[in-house]
């Protein structure tokens, strides 16, 4: 090779390990340049110099954040809609608290919430039928998610978690269900080979004392799915 | 030592020392979430830090996978490539998608008692050869390939504190005699 194409070779090749440099051979996606800071030579090894945490990190929600809550989960649909009033201000809507919510799926199974178990970065569905969303200014905080099963010694309920926007704690409850509507849920689709719930709103350990704050409206069809309307008083 | 298929594991602790800007999103974020979940298990606020919890409130064990929701966002957002844990160039190059999180402890109020960790546990990667404190690797399982004599492009990951081996499997090659 003439050493004019030789140079002009090499200057190019130094050109393109320039532009895309084999630093990251397992994967090319990390494309963010390390930090100007080198390493520091102390006795016989070296600190590992700064490494930026590329992407730039941003404020991100917790996962429970969703509207959707129904993640991997079949059943007929229900859409949750939750008003949340204060007490301490002659009832008028709450807007800006935080409402968690969470139920059993068809079968009467939570998602997994025990322990430090291995979880996965691509695997959502442990984090099924939960759900967080900010009360609107009329108070209203909406879900879709499907009508929740039930599982032995408990009326069929939805777990609610009210916070203030700090989130401090103001009210943890629990909607009860029309057992007439659930009766004719719990007859057909993915519900049908678990049968009919165990225990009534009556008999529940819960709403024993009482069902009149806890219960919910509900309204429409297994074909068309519900719309579940509930008030929860709080003290803000 | 006979190399093969490993797993590199690495536990990152976040605590109030943090200083980088994943780190404090991750303390902030997961200390706010822990307040929230343990005011479920203890209404009252008997038991403020997450040891008394454990040792006073049944299923206080759900706060690890219930605080872990704050962070998921954050560890989504490393794009599958462990943090801190850098190739001799200082580039983050393993690839992951597992990982665990733990409360190591915690404190309702007072943040500068929260205290977590999260291991992250790399895929599988081909351990060919160790070069002074470093594991020269291949990402996925290359003990096909190396054998061929074809040229594999590789890392060299220096060993560091909280960085382990956590599987191991023998290559196809190195079980043959």
């Amino acid at each position: 090779m003439e050493r004019k194409e030789f140079l002009k070779r090499t200057f190019s090749a130094l050109g393109i390990a320039a532009i895309s440099p084999m630093v990251g051979a397992c994967t090319t996606t990390d494309t963010v340049e390390p930090d100007a800071t080198t390493g520091t030579t102390t006795g016989s090894c070296t600190t590992t110099s700064d490494e930026t945490d590329g992407p730039f990190p941003t404020k991100s929600p917790a996962s429970l954040v969703a509207t959707d809550i129904r993640s991997d989960r079949q059943g007929t649909p229900l859409t949750v809609k939750i008003t949340v009033q204060n007490k301490n201000a002659s009832c008028a809507a709450l807007a800006g608290a935080l409402v968690d919510i969470w139920h059993c799926d068809a079968a009467g199974n939570y998602s997994e919430y025990g322990g430090t178990g291995m979880q996965s970065t691509n695997f959502q569905s442990v984090h099924f039928l939960r759900g967080r969303q900010t009360t609107d200014a009329t108070g209203l905080v909406t879900f879709t998610s499907i009508y929740p099963g039930w599982y032995s010694g408990r009326a069929v309920h939805i777990h609610v978690h009210v916070y203030n926007s700090s989130g401090k704690s103001l009210k943890i409850s629990q909607i009860a269900f029309p057992e007439d509507i659930s009766k004719v849920v719990f007859a057909q689709g993915v519900y049908a080979s678990h049968g009919q719930a165990d225990t009534t709103n009556a008999r529940d350990n819960v709403f024993s004392d009482g069902v009149t704050t806890n219960i919910s409206t509900i309204t429409g069809s297994t074909a068309a799915g519900y719309v579940l309307t509930w008030n929860m008083v709080v003290e803000a | 030592m006979q190399k093969g298929i490993i797993k590199l594991g690495y536990r990152k602790i976040i605590d109030a020392s943090t200083h980088n800007a994943w780190d404090q999103f991750v303390f902030n974020d997961t200390h706010l979430e822990f307040y929230m979940q343990a005011q479920r298990l203890d209404p009252a606020g008997k038991f403020p830090t997450f040891r008394l919890l454990k040792e006073h409130v049944a299923g206080a064990d759900q706060l690890h996978y219930l605080t872990s929701t704050a962070a998921i966002g954050y560890i989504r957002q490393l794009n599958d490539l462990i943090p801190d844990v850098a190739n001799r160039f200082g580039k983050r190059c393993l690839p992951f998608q597992q990982f665990r999180f733990e409360i190591i402890d915690s404190h309702i109020q007072d943040k500068s008692q929260h205290k977590i960790s999260i291991w992250f546990y790399s895929d599988p990667v081909t351990w060919i050869d160790t070069v002074e404190n470093n594991l020269l690797i291949a990402c996925g399982d290359k003990t096909a390939e190396l054998p061929t004599g074809d040229e594999l492009q590789t890392d060299l990951i220096p060993l560091s504190p909280f960085l382990s081996i956590t599987h191991f499997s023998p290559s196809e090659r190195s079980i043959k005699p």
